[in-house]
C-alpha cells in the first residue's frame, strides 16, 4: 500500500509509549493467563511493533487500530474491565489489525522460556540427559500399565457379519480391480450369431 | 564416497528418506552405484535443536506452496499444506516412529468397502502375504519394538494415562508399540534416553531414520554418490520415451544434467507428482508416466485430529518417547460405526510453542488459553485414519505462484470425504470418553495438523488405466522410471505409512536389480 505523497508525513508516524501500552493491554486481555508475569507481554508487544516496522500495511493497520481502539471502548481501552476489554475485541476479531497481533503473539508469547517455566515445560532436554532419569514415568495417580502387545485373542480386522461386495481372492488377476463406478472392466469383443 | 560422471547413464534416485534412502541402500548393498538428489541439506543428528520453532525453521520443507479446497488447512495454513523435511534423510529424520503394518483387507479396499461415492477406491495389485517378507526386513531394519525380539519401550506418562483409559473403555490391543526406536542397544545406536523430541530431529540416534542408518552404510559402500542442496526440476526422456536423464539446480541455482539409465522418485507426494508434471513434453503432454491422468489425484493425508485432556493431577506428557502408545481396537473395519476403514489412536505431545500454534488456529481468549494454562497436567493423543482417495484431492501445478527458481508451485486441494469426517468424529467422541474413564476434567479437539503423511499421488494399479505405477512401482507408461515412495499407495489405510515405504522400497530394490541383471530395463 503505497502512502499518498500529499502526506509524506505519514511515512514518519512513530507509534507512542501510550499506544504501546494499549497494544500490552490489548495483548493480556485476548491471551489471558493468570499465572503470566508482565514480562512476556511486553516482549511480545514488542516483537509486534518490530513486525510492523517491516510492512507498510500492517504498520499502518496497526497503527490505526490502536489510535481507535478508544473509540469503540468509549474512552480509554486500558481502562476497561477484563469482560468489557473481551467484548471490544471480539467485536474486531476480523480485522487485519487484530489478526496480524493475534498470529504474531501466538507465534512468540509461548516460544520462550519465560513461559514454559510458569507453564510446566521444560525445554531442550538432550543436553541433560533426556527423562530417563528425570520423571519420564513418574505419574503415580493411575496404576501402571501393559506395555507388551496383547496376550488374548486377535483383533477382529473385519467386523464379523459385514456384507463384503466381493471375497477377496489370492489370485491378483481374478479380483476385482476395476475403477469407479463400474465391478469390473468391459470386454468388448465381435459377436458371432 | 563416490563420484559419478554427470555424462555416465546412471542410476539415479531422487530423495533420501523412506523410500530413497533405502532403495539407495538396498541397491548399493547389491554393488550397483547409484547418485541420489537430496534437494535440503546434509544435516547431521547432533545439528538438531531442541526447539520446536528453531527446529522447525532447520528442518521443514518451506519452498512455497498453495492450498484450496474446503479443508481448514487452507485457511489456517495456506502455504503449509505439510509438514515434512527437506535435509538428508528427508521425513525419516523427524517422524515420530509408530510402524503398525497394513491389514489384508486394506490392500483391498475396493473388493472390501465396496463402492462408496465419491471415493477413487481401487484394490492394490498387490497383497498382504506379497509384502509381508518384506515387512520382517522392513521391520527388522528399524528396530521396531514388540516384533523380531525387540523389546517393548517403557510406559511414558502420556502412555500410563492413554492406556489406563483404553482398558477402562475396553480396548485390548493396546501398547508402547510397534514403534522404531531402541528400547535397548540395537544395531549400534544406543537405547532412548526419553528427551521428548522427536519432531524437531533425533539427537541421540535412538530413533531409526535413513540418516542413522541407510545412508551411512551406503556410503560405506563406496557405490553411493549422494548430492545435498540438489533440486532435481525435470526428468527427460529419449525419442523411444525412455527416461534419459534428470536436470537439478544445484545451491546457487544452477542447472546441471545428469545422464540415467534408470530414475526412482521418492520425493513424497506433493514433489514426487510436482516433478512429473514438470516434466510434460510433446511425447507426454500431461506430465511424464500420466497417460491414466492419476498423476497427483488422489492425494491423501490420513483422517487426523488430536484430542488434549486435562487433569487435576499432573502428567507432564513432554517427557519421553512422542507416539510411544498405540490403541489398535478401532483400525478394524466394522462399518456400523458410520465408516468404512478403521483408524489408530497414538500418544501425541507438543511443547507450548506448537500447540499454541496449532491447537485450534485463529483461536484466542480465555477458551484457548485455558489450553495452554493446563499443559502440565495434560496428556494428548492423536487419531489416525484411513482417508478416502478422491480423484479431486489433487497435486496441480500452481503457473501463478513461482518458488525462488521461478518454477510453478504445487497446489494441493483437498476436500474431506464424508467418511473422513464421520470417521475423525467418532475418534474424537472415543478420546473423550477414554480420558473421561480416568478422570478428565475438561478436554480439547485439535483439528487435523499440515500433513505429516502424504500419500497416493502416483498410485499402483493393475490396469494402465486407472494408476501410475505397476506393483513394483514401475511407471506404466515408462518403463525405466520407478516411484518409490508413498505416493504409490494406492489407498492410505489406517497405518502410519514409513513402515509400508520401507518395505515396498526393500522389495522394489530387489526387482530392480533383478531386472538389470536380466537386462528387463
Amino acid at each position: 500500500m503505497a502512502v499518498p505523497a500529499k502526506y509524506p508525513h505519514l511515512n514518519e508516524t512513530q507509534l507512542t509509549e501510550e499506544a504501546r501500552s494499549v497494544l500490552i493491554r490489548v495483548i493480556r486481555v485476548a491471551f489471558p493467563h493468570p499465572r503470566f508475569p508482565d514480562a512476556p507481554y511486553e516482549r511480545t508487544a514488542d516483537t509486534i511493533l518490530d513486525e510492523a516496522e517491516a510492512s507498510t500495511w500492517l504498520r499502518v493497520a496497526l497503527t490505526q487500530g490502536l489510535l481507535t481502539l478508544s473509540h469503540l471502548a468509549g474512552g480509554d481501552f486500558r481502562e476497561l474491565s477484563d469482560d468489557d476489554a473481551t467484548k471490544v475485541l471480539r467485536r474486531i476479531e476480523t480485522t487485519q489489525f487484530f489478526a496480524f497481533i493475534r498470529r504474531t503473539t501466538v507465534l512468540n508469547l509461548y516460544d520462550n522460556e519465560d513461559v514454559w517455566v510458569v507453564l510446566g515445560y521444560e525445554g531442550p532436554s538432550f543436553d541433560k540427559g533426556g527423562y530417563i532419569d528425570r520423571g519420564f514415568d513418574d505419574l503415580d495417580w493411575l496404576p501402571g500399565a501393559r506395555i507388551e502387545s496383547y496376550g488374548g485373542p486377535k483383533l477382529v480386522e473385519i467386523a464379523t457379519g459385514v456384507p463384503l461386495s466381493n471375497v477377496r481372492s489370492a489370485d491378483v488377476t481374478a479380483r476385482d480391480t476395476s475403477n469407479q463406478p463400474g465391478q469390473s472392466p468391459a470386454v468388448m469383443q465381435e459377436v458371432k450369431k | 564416497m563416490t563420484t559419478i560422471d554427470n555424462n555416465e547413464e546412471a542410476i539415479v534416485i531422487i530423495g533420501s528418506g523412506a523410500g530413497g534412502g533405502t532403495l539407495a541402500y538396498e541397491l548399493t548393498k547389491r554393488g550397483l552405484p547409484v547418485v541420489v538428489f537430496e534437494a535440503g541439506p546434509y544435516l547431521q543428528n547432533e545439528d538438531y535443536n531442541n526447539d520446536e520453532w528453531e527446529a522447525f525453521n532447520q528442518m521443514a520443507w518451506l519452498d512455497p506452496r498453495t492450498t484450496s479446497g474446503s479443508y481448514r488447512i487452507a485457511r489456517d495454513f495456506p502455504n503449509l499444506p505439510a509438514w515434512i523435511v527437506k535435509a538428508v534423510g528427508g521425513t525419516t529424520s523427524h517422524w515420530a516412529g509408530a510402524t503398525p503394518r497394513f491389514k489384508a483387507h486394506e490392500f483391498a479396499t475396493r473388493s472390501t468397502y465396496g463402492r462408496i461415492e465419491g471415493a477413487n477406491l481401487l484394490d492394490w495389485p498387490l497383497t498382504l502375504a506379497e509384502l509381508e517378507p518384506y515387512y520382517d526386513k522392513a521391520e527388522i531394519a528399524m528396530g521396531t519394538t514388540h516384533v523380531h525380539g525387540r523389546k517393548p519401550l517403557p510406559a511414558n506418562n502420556n502412555y500410563t494415562v492413554l492406556a489406563n483409559g483404553a482398558e477402562r473403555v475396553g480396548y485390548k490391543h493396546y501398547s508402547t508399540g510397534p514403534y522404531a526406536t531402541n528400547a535397548e542397544e540395537y544395531d549400534g545406536r544406543p537405547a532412548s534416553i526419553q528427551d521428548g523430541f522427536n519432531f524437531q530431529g533425533d539427537k541421540s540416534k535412538a530413533k531409526w531414520s535413513t540418516l542413522v542408518r541407510e545412508i551411512p552404510r551406503a556410503e560405506a559402500t563406496g557405490l553411493l554418490d549422494l548430492r545435498p542442496n540438489s533440486h532435481v526440476v525435470q526428468i527427460t526422456h529419449d525419442a523411444s520415451g525412455r527416461a534419459d536423464a534428470v536436470l537439478y539446480l544445484d545451491a546457487d541455482g544452477n542447472l546441471h544434467r545428469q545422464g540415467a539409465k534408470l530414475v526412482a522418485v521418492a520425493a513424497n507426494s506433493i514433489e514426487t507428482p510436482r516433478l512429473l508434471l514438470l516434466s510434460e513434453s510433446p511425447m507426454f503432454p500431461d506430465g511424464l508416466a500420466n497417460s491414466s491422468g492419476q498423476v497427483g489425484r488422489n492425494y491423501m493425508r490420513h483422517t487426523t485430529g488430536s484430542v488434549y485432556a486435562r487433569f487435576d493431577e499432573p502428567v507432564h506428557m513432554h517427557r519421553g518417547e512422542t507416539m510411544a502408545g498405540v490403541i489398535a481396537d478401532e483400525s478394524r473395519h466394522d462399518p456400523d460405526r458410520g465408516f468404512a476403514g478403521g483408524y489408530y489412536f497414538e500418544t501425541l505431545s507438543l511443547g507450548p510453542a506448537f500447540l499454541a500454534s496449532f491447537a485450534d488456529p485463529g483461536a484466542w481468549g480465555r477458551a484457548f488459553t485455558e489450553i495452554l494454562d493446563a499443559y502440565a497436567n495434560t496428556a494428548g493423543l492423536w487419531i489416525v485414519g484411513e482417508d478416502m482417495p478422491q480423484e479431486s484431492n489433487r497435486i496441480t501445478l500452481n503457473t501463478s505462484v513461482t518458488d525462488t527458481n521461478g518454477l510453478p508451485v504445487p497446489n494441493v486441494n483437498f476436500d474431506d470425504h464424508p467418511n473422513d469426517t464421520a470417521m475423525r468424529n467418532h475418534g474424537y467422541a472415543q478420546a473423550e470418553l477414554l480420558y473421561e474413564a480416568v478422570g478428565s476434567i475438561g478436554s480439547h479437539r485439535t483439528p487435523p495438523y499440515p500433513a505429516t503423511h502424504n500419500m497416493g499421488t502416483s498410485r499402483m494399479s493393475l490396469e494402465p488405466e486407472n494408476g501410475v505405477v505397476d506393483k513394483w512401482g514401475r511407471a506404466h507408461d515408462v518403463r525405466n522410471l520407478f516411484v518409490s515412495d508413498g505416493s504409490v499407495f494406492t489407498t492410505g489405510a489406517a497405518a502410519n505409512p514409513t513402515l509400508t515405504i520401507v518395505a515396498l522400497a526393500i522389495r522394489q530394490a530387489e526387482y530392480i536389480a533383478n531386472e538389470l541383471q536380466n537386462g528387463g530395463i
